[in-house]
C-alpha cells in the first residue's frame, strides 16, 4: 500500500525477525533495509493500515509511533488468556509479564523491572512444555534484547496512546484444516478426560464428527509437527473416538434451546442437496435461528457420504444419525426432489425462501472418452453409478449380484471404493487401471494398501484405449502401456501411450472412475446462476455468492470433486455469508480470515520448536483381517480404546502460535 | 498396545554428564540415565514408580549440547531423550537459577499457609524448594488461588485445589493405575486444577474413595477429612466409654512413621499408645475379621447350594463404592456380610456391653484404618440404627500418627503391651492376613473346608493364593456335595474392572471372588502413611509381616478362635442365624450416576477455543 505523499508502511521502521535485527529509524530511503517477503503487508482491511505485526518469530514495526509496550501487552494478554496452566513457566510467566506490561502501559507503579521481565520471558521460552509457552515470548525478547532503549523511553514517557488491533492464536493443524477445527484444543480435552468437551469443539464447526473421523483426508495430519519427531498425531482417529460419545446412554443431545435467537417464521432458507456441504450449511443456519428446508434428489440424507462412500468405511447409520441432528434443531428434509426436474430456483423463491444454498455435489460420472465407450452398454458403469448400485444393494433397495472379472479405471478414492466394493459384491477378480505410477495416485495411502491387502490387482502406467463389446455387453477392454515423459519446468512428469503395446483384457464389468461433474440438467440457464468453464457453479471465493443475488453455492458443485472436509467448510462459510446477507445486505469482512491470509502468505507457521522429543508411536485402529473383511460390508476399522485415546492425545505438542497486529483504526467486527 | 513403543531397551550410546563419559541407552530419558549414574537432578511432578513424567513442573532442568547443533539448550530431563554424543550439564549456574525460579513460580499460585497444612514437614514442594535453594517468594498473591476451591463435600476425601501443583499424578493413578477414571483436568491458567467428571462434587462423583491419589499427591492438595479432634472430644468426655479398634494392616504399616523399619509389627506399641491416649477399651479388628469369615463362609456355602455364583467379598468399602457406582447390576452377587470394621462396631455396642455390664449408649467406637473409604462406609445409611452408628469415628493411619504427635506421645519409645479385653481381641492367623490381597480368601477357605468336611485343611498356607498378579485364581476341592470351588482374588480396580466385565459377559466362571480395591490390599490402602516420591515402596515387607503373624499364630482358623466360639455360643447362636443376620449383614444400593448432558451444556463450558455459538 502506498498513501500519496507518505512513506509506504510496508517499509519496516524497526523490528526483529528470525534473529535478524532491522533498524531503519532515522535512515534515508537508500540506506533502509527491507525484508522483501513483508512488502505485501499493508492494509488489514480497506483503509486500515497495519502499523505493526507481532509473532513468535519476532516483530515488525512499520509505524515508528507505535507503542511497543502496549502492543506487547496485547500479545501477552492473549497468551495469558490461552495458557492452559499445566506447566509452571507459561502459567505464571504469561500472567506476571502481562500484568507488568499493563502497569507500564497505563503508567501505574511498576512491580517488575525490565530485567525481571527478561528473566521470566527467557524462562518461558526455554522451559515451557508446549508451543504456546515456548513461542509467546519471542517478540518480547526481541524487543528487550535489541530495542531496550525504545521500551525504556516509552516507559518513562508515561501512559501509552490508545491503539487498535487484534490477536489470533492458531497452529499448523488448524491452518491446514479447511474447517479450522481447533485441533490441539480437542485433543487437550481428551487428555483432560473430557471427551464430551472435545466433541463439543468439533461440533462448533460441523455436525458430522463421526463421519469426518472415519473418512477425512486429514490435511491436519499432513501439517502436524509431530511428524518431525516420529509420526503425526492420529487426529482423525481421536476425532472418531470422541464422536462415539454421540451415542449410547450418555450421548450428547442437541436440543432446540441451543438456538439462542430464533428468527421470525418468514426467515426461511432452502438448502439444495443434503450432502456434507448442505448438512453443514443447514446446521449453522439453524443454529443462527433460520428455518431451513433441505431438498435432495435422493431418498435419504448424506449425499456422497451416504452413497459414494461404501459402508465398510462409513456405516450408513453414522451418516443417518448425524443428518438427524438437523431434525433435532428443527430442520426439514424434503427428499426425492431434484433441482431441474421437480423445481427451479425461481420456484424456491416463489415458495418464500429468502435465500438458497446450492450444494448439489458432482453426481454424474465422467466418461473416459475412448473408442467404443457407450453408457448404455450392459456391464459399463461410471464410478459414481456403480457406488449407487452398491448402496442400493446394501440398503436392500435392489439386490445386484456381481460375478466375473471387474476392471476399474482411475486412481482416486472413488476408484478405491469401487475396487473394494466390487470384491465384496462377489467379483471373481478385480483389476485397477491407472495411467500414472502408484506414487501419483491421489487416493489415500491407507485405501491403496487396504485394497491391495484384500487382493485387488493394480496395473500402473496403463490406460484403456477401447471398450470391447458384444451384443450390447462389455466383454473386455483394450489397454495400452503408458510411458512417463521427462519432467517439465515444475518438475511434473506427464504420461503418453506407448504405440504397439495394445492388448485386450477380458472383463464382464468396466467401471470408469476417473471423475465426476455437476449433474447435467440440474441448473439450467433460466435459473440465472452462471457456471464456470469447469462446468461448476461460479461463486465469489470469499462469500460463495453466485451470479444470482440470494443464491449461494458451495461444496463439490462449486469446487469440483473435492473432499468431505472442504464441502463442510464451504457449508459453514455459506451459512455465515447467507446470515450476513439476509441481516445486513452484505457479507462482512472476516478479521480472522484476514489473519489467516497473512499467516499463509508469509509462511509464518513454517518454524518449529527444535528440542529433542521422545519418540512415542501412534496407535492404530484395530481392523478386521483382509481375508475376512473382503467379502463383507461391515466396518473394517474399529474404534480405539480409552487407554489408546489417552496415549494418542498425549502425543500432541500443542504447536500454538499467536499473531497480533496493531492497526490504524479499530478492526471491524465480522463473523467469528 | 504393542505398537506404541517401537524401540525398547535401546542400543548403548555415549553421553557425558557434567563432563564424565557415561553409557546411556537410545530413547531413554536424560533423567533415567542420570539416576542410573547416581547424578542427582531435582524432580517434582515425575514419579518413577508409576511411570509418570507429564513434564508439567519443568523443574528437572539440565543444559544439553547435541551434536550438529550450536550452543547449549535448556531441557527438562524427565522427557528429553538422550542421543549419541550428547553433553549434559546438570548443575551449571544457569540450570540452578532456572530451577530456583521455576519453584518460585510454582509457589506463586500455591497456598502459602504451610503451618496449617497437614503435609507441613512432609511435603515434596517444600523439599524441592530446599533442594533448589529458594530464598525468595516474590510472586505469590492470594487472589491467584481464589479461583480454585476446596471441595469438602465428602465425608472421606477432601480436595484442596489451592495446593494443587498440576503434577497430574492423581489423574494418572486414577486413570491408569485404578482404571476408575473419575478425575478430569479443569480450568485453565491459574485456575487449572483437577476436578471430577461431569463437574460433580466429590461426594456425588464417580470417585470411589480408594485414596490411591492421596498416596501419590506431592502436597496437601489431597487428603482425608481430619477427625482427630472428634476423638479428642470423646477421650476427654468422662461420660463416654471409648472403644478403639485397629485394622489388620495398621500394625505392619505404622512403625515407619516413627523411624522403625518398614513392615515392623507394632501391635504391642499401638495398644500402649491407645492406653496412653486414654482409651477405655482396646479391641482388635482382627477378631471381627474372624467373625466375618464365619458369616461369609456360611453364606457362600448356602449360595453355592442354591446355585448362585459367583459371590464377591464385601469387606472393602472402596470396592462396594465401585460396585454401587459403576456396576450396580452385580450388587446381587455381593456377600451381604458387613466388613470387619462394622461387625466389630455392632458387636461392641451389643454383645460387649451385655458381657461387661456397660451402658451401650455411652460407648463410642473409634476405628484406625489404612483406608479413606472406611469413612464413607461409617456413614452409610444402612449401617446405623435409630440414629446410632456402628462406628463413631474412623481415623486413617495418618490421622492416628497426627493424633499421637498432638498428644506428645513418643511412639517409638513406648513399651509393647498386650490386649486385655477377654471378649473381642483374640484373633486367628486367618483374621490377621485379612489385610493383604488373597488373605480373606485364604481365611475363608480354611473355614469353608472345615464346615463342609468337618476336618481341618491339611496345608493351610495356600501358596497359589499368595502371588501378586492382579487376578489370581485357584480351585479348592471341599468334597461332600459341594466339590470343587473355583476361587479368584483380585487387587487393584483395574484388574477388578476387567474381572467384573468378564463376569457380566459370562466369560469368567468362579464361585467366590475376593476383591480389594487397593493394589496389594489394605497394606497399601489409601489411608496409609504417605511415601514421598514413591508408590507402594513397602508393600511386600508389610505383606510378609502379616504372613509371619499367621505363621506363628497358635490358632490359625477363624472357627478355632475361642472368643469367636464364645460369641456364637453366648450371643449369636450360630453363623448366619437370624440374630447374626440382623446384626452382621447389610444390603447395597444402586448409586449409578447417569449424566445426560446436552451440546448446549458442553458448549457453555468450553474454554480456550473460539466459539461460534
Amino acid at each position: 500500500m502506498s498513501h500519496e505523499g507518505e512513506v509506504s508502511l510496508a517499509h519496516i521502521s524497526y523490528g526483529v525477525w528470525d534473529g535478524v535485527v532491522l533498524d531503519n529509524r532515522g535512515k534515508d530511503a537508500p540506506d533502509r533495509v527491507a525484508l522483501s517477503e513483508f512488502d505485501s503487508i499493508d492494509e488489514f482491511n480497506p483503509g486500515n493500515p497495519i502499523r505493526a505485526f507481532f509473532a513468535d518469530r519476532g516483530f515488525l514495526v512499520f509505524d515508528p509511533e507505535v507503542s511497543l509496550i502496549d502492543a506487547l501487552w496485547r500479545y501477552l494478554d492473549k497468551a495469558a488468556e490461552q495458557s492452559c496452566g499445566k506447566c509452571t513457566p507459561c502459567r505464571m510467566g504469561t500472567v506476571l509479564i502481562r500484568d507488568a506490561l499493563n502497569q507500564l502501559r497505563i503508567g501505574d507503579a511498576v512491580q517488575l523491572d525490565f530485567d525481571t521481565i527478561d528473566t521470566l520471558a527467557q524462562q518461558m521460552a526455554e522451559t515451557s512444555l508446549c508451543g504456546l509457552g515456548r513461542t509467546c515470548a519471542g517478540a518480547l525478547l526481541g524487543a528487550l534484547h535489541h530495542f531496550r532503549g525504545a521500551l525504556e523511553a516509552e516507559a518513562d514517557a508515561g501512559p501509552a496512546p490508545r491503539q487498535y488491533g487484534m490477536s489470533y492464536m492458531t497452529a499448523p493443524c488448524i491452518e491446514a484444516c479447511p474447517s479450522r477445527i481447533n485441533v490441539p484444543r480437542y485433543i487437550d480435552y481428551i487428555r483432560d478426560g473430557k471427551p464430551e468437551h472435545s466433541l463439543g469443539v468439533i461440533l462448533q464447526k460441523y455436525p458430522m464428527a463421526a463421519t469426518c473421523g472415519r473418512v477425512c483426508v486429514r490435511f491436519c495430519e499432513i501439517a502436524c509437527h509431530r511428524s518431525l519427531v516420529d509420526q503425526p498425531v492420529g487426529i482423525k482417529t481421536l476425532k472418531r473416538y470422541v464422536a462415539d460419545h454421540q451415542k449410547g446412554p450418555n450421548a450428547l443431545n442437541f436440543t432446540r434451546d441451543l438456538i439462542a435467537h430464533p428468527l421470525p417464521d418468514d426467515m426461511r432458507v432452502a438448502v439444495v442437496g443434503a450432502g456434507p456441504s448442505g448438512i453443514s450449511c443447514a446446521y449453522h443456519l439453524l443454529l443462527h435461528g433460520y428455518h431451513v428446508d433441505i431438498l435432495d434428489a435422493m431418498g435419504e440424507a448424506g449425499g456422497m457420504a451416504a452413497i459414494g462412500i461404501p459402508s465398510y468405511r462409513l456405516p450408513k447409520d453414522v451418516v443417518k444419525s448425524e443428518s438427524e441432528i438437523l431434525i433435532s434443531l428443527g430442520g426439514h428434509f424434503l427428499f426425492n426432489q431434484a433441482l431441474g426436474r421437480d423445481y427451479s430456483i425461481d420456484d424456491l423463491f416463489a415458495r418464500g425462501y429468502k435465500a438458497v444454498y446450492l450444494a448439489l455435489g458432482c453426481q454424474q460420472g465422467t466418461q473416459m472418452g475412448v473408442k467404443g465407450e457407450d453408457p448404455t452398454l450392459s456391464g459399463y458403469e461410471t464410478g459414481i453409478a456403480f457406488l449407487l448400485i452398491v448402496h442400493d444393494h446394501i440398503a436392500g433397495i435392489k439386490t445386484t449380484a456381481l460375478s466375473g472379472d471387474v476392471v476399474v479405471v482411475g486412481g482416486g478414492n472413488v476408484a478405491m471404493d469401487c475396487v473394494r466394493s466390487a470384491l465384496r459384491m462377489g467379483a471373481n477378480s478385480v483389476h485397477l487401471i491407472y495411467r500414472r505410477t502408484r506414487a501419483d495416485m491421489p487416493a489415500d495411502k491407507e485405501e491403496i494398501e487396504a485394497a491391495e491387502a484384500e487382493g485387488v490387482i493394480f496395473h500402473f502406467l496403463t490406460n484403456p484405449s477401447q471398450v470391447i463389446a458384444q451384443d450390447g455387453r462389455v466383454v473386455g477392454v483394450e489397454l495400452v502401456d503408458m510411458a512417463q515423459t521427462d519432467a517439465d519446468a515444475k518438475g511434473r512428469r506427464n504420461v503418453k501411450p506407448i504405440p504397439g503395446t495394445e492388448r485386450v483384457m477380458t472383463c464382464t464389468t468396466l467401471i470408469s472412475a476417473i471423475g465426476q461433474q455437476v449433474q447435467s440438467g440440474a441448473i439450467t440457464p433460466v435459473d440465472g446462476v452462471a457456471m464456470n468453464r469447469w462446468k461448476c457453479v461460479d461463486v465469489d471465493a470469499t462469500s460463495l455468492a453466485t451470479s444470482r443475488p440470494g443464491v449461494f453455492a458451495g461444496g463439490d458443485c462449486a469446487t469440483g470433486p473435492s473432499t468431505l472436509i472442504h464441502a463442510m467448510a464451504g457449508g459453514l462459510r455459506a451459512a455465515r455469508a447467507i446470515d450476513d446477507w439476509l441481516q445486513l445486505g452484505e457479507v462482512r469482512f472476516a478479521p480472522r480470515a484476514r489473519m489467516r491470509q497473512i499467516v499463509a502468505e508469509h509462511k509464518m507457521l513454517a518454524s518449529c520448536v527444535n528440542v529433542p522429543v521422545k519418540r512415542i508411536y501412534r496407535v492404530h485402529h484395530p481392523e478386521l483381517d483382509p481375508e475376512v473383511r473382503k467379502s463383507m460390508f461391515e466396518e473394517v476399522e474399529h474404534n480405539i480404546t480409552k487407554e489408546e485415546a489417552y496415549h494418542e492425545a498425549n502425543r500432541c505438542m500443542r504447536c500454538y502460535r499467536i499473531y497480533s497486529v496493531i492497526t490504524d483504526q479499530p478492526i471491524p467486527e465480522g463473523a467469528v | 498396545m504393542d505398537t506404541l513403543i517401537a524401540e525398547t531397551a535401546g542400543t548403548p550410546v555415549n553421553v557425558t554428564i557434567d563432563g564424565q563419559p557415561v553409557i546411556a541407552y537410545a530413547e531413554e530419558t536424560i533423567l533415567t540415565c542420570a539416576r542410573r549414574h547416581k547424578v542427582n537432578i531435582p524432580t517434582l511432578c515425575e514419579m518413577h514408580d508409576i511411570d509418570h513424567a507429564p513434564g508439567t513442573c519443568r523443574v528437572c532442568l539440565a543444559e544439553i549440547r547435541t551434536p550438529g547443533r550450536d550452543g547449549l539448550q535448556m531441557a527438562t530431563t524427565c522427557n528429553t531423550p538422550v542421543c549419541e554424543g550428547m553433553e549434559i550439564l546438570t548443575h551449571t549456574k544457569r540450570v540452578r537459577d532456572m530451577q530456583r525460579l521455576q519453584v518460585e513460580l510454582l509457589l506463586a499460585d500455591h497456598d502459602q499457609d504451610c503451618a496449617t497444612c497437614v503435609r507441613h514437614g512432609n511435603c515434596e514442594l517444600q523439599d524441592i524448594a530446599h533442594f533448589v535453594g529458594l530464598r525468595t517468594n516474590r510472586f505469590f498473591r492470594p487472589e491467584r488461588i481464589a479461583s480454585r476451591g476446596i471441595d469438602d463435600s465428602s465425608p472421606a476425601l477432601i480436595r484442596d485445589m489451592t495446593k494443587c501443583i498440576r503434577c497430574r499424578r492423581c489423574v494418572a493413578i486414577c486413570r491408569e493405575g485404578q482404571a476408575v477414571d473419575a478425575l478430569v483436568v479443569t480450568g485453565s491458567g491459574q485456575s487449572a486444577a483437577v476436578g471430577l467428571h461431569y463437574g460433580t462434587s466429590q461426594k456425588d462423583s464417580t470417585c470411589i474413595t480408594c485414596g490411591q491419589c492421596v498416596l501419590v499427591c506431592p502436597t496437601g492438595a489431597l487428603g482425608e477429612r481430619d477427625e482427630t479432634d472428634l476423638v479428642l472430644d470423646m477421650l476427654y468426655d468422662p461420660e463416654i466409654i471409648t472403644v478403639f479398634q485397629f485394622a489388620p494392616a495398621v500394625r505392619v504399616g505404622f512403625g515407619e512413621e516413627f523411624g522403625l523399619p518398614p513392615g515392623t509389627n507394632v501391635e504391642g506399641q499401638i495398644i500402649s499408645a491407645l492406653r496412653t491416649l486414654g482409651a477405655d477399651i482396646v479391641l482388635d479388628t482382627n477378631f471381627a475379621a474372624d467373625v466375618v469369615i464365619m458369616e461369609e463362609a456360611t453364606e457362600l456355602l448356602r449360595r453355592l447350594g442354591q446355585g448362585k455364583k459367583p459371590t464377591f467379598t464385601s469387606c472393602c468399602p472402596a470396592w462396594i463404592n465401585f460396585a454401587e457406582r459403576h456396576y450396580p447390576d452385580i450388587l446381587p452377587l455381593l456377600s451381604s456380610t458387613k466388613s470387619p470394621q462394622q461387625c466389630l462396631g455392632k458387636i461392641a455396642k451389643t454383645y460387649l456391653p451385655e458381657r461387661m455390664g456397660l451402658d451401650p449408649a455411652r460407648i463410642r467406637v473409634v476405628s484406625i484404618m489404612p483406608c479413606i473409604a472406611k469413612k464413607d462406609e461409617r456413614v452409610r445409611e444402612q449401617l446405623g440404627e435409630n440414629g446410632v452408628r456402628e462406628i463413631d469415628v474412623v481415623l486413617t493411619t495418618r490421622e492416628f500418627a497426627r493424633l499421637l504427635r498432638r498428644q506428645g506421645i513418643d511412639f517409638a519409645a513406648l513399651p509393647s503391651s498386650t490386649f486385655d479385653n477377654p471378649y473381642m481381641t483374640a484373633y486367628s492367623g486367618a483374621g490377621a492376613i485379612f489385610g493383604t490381597t488373597g488373605g480373606v480368601m485364604e481365611a475363608a477357605v480354611r473355614t469353608m473346608y472345615k464346615v463342609v468336611t468337618g476336618e481341618e485343611l491339611a496345608k493351610i498356607e495356600l501358596d497359589q493364593l499368595r502371588g501378586f498378579e492382579g487376578v489370581r485364581s485357584a480351585t479348592v476341592d471341599v468334597g461332600n456335595g459341594i466339590g470343587v470351588v473355583k476361587i479368584a482374588m483380585c487387587h487393584g480396580l483395574k484388574p477388578t474392572r476387567e474381572l467384573v466385565e468378564a463376569v457380566r459377559a459370562g466369560t469368567a466362571d468362579f464361585d467366590f471372588i475376593e476383591i480389594m480395591a487397593c493394589p496389594g490390599g489394605c497394606v497399601d490402602g489409601g489411608g496409609n502413611l504417605r511415601s514421598k516420591k514413591a508408590y507402594m515402596p513397602n508393600a511386600m515387607k508389610r505383606r510378609e509381616s502379616l504372613f509371619a503373624i499367621d505363621h506363628v499364630a497358635r490358632v490359625r482358623q477363624s472357627h478355632n478362635n475361642p472368643q469367636v466360639q464364645a460369641l456364637y455360643r453366648d450371643f449369636l447362636e450360630q453363623p448366619y442365624s437370624e440374630k447374626a443376620h440382623h446384626l452382621l449383614h447389610t444390603y447395597y444400593t444402586d448409586r449409578h450416576l447417569d449424566m445426560v448432558r446436552t451440546v448446549k451444556d458442553i458448549w457453555q463450558e468450553i474454554t480456550m477455543s473460539t466459539m461460534i455459538y
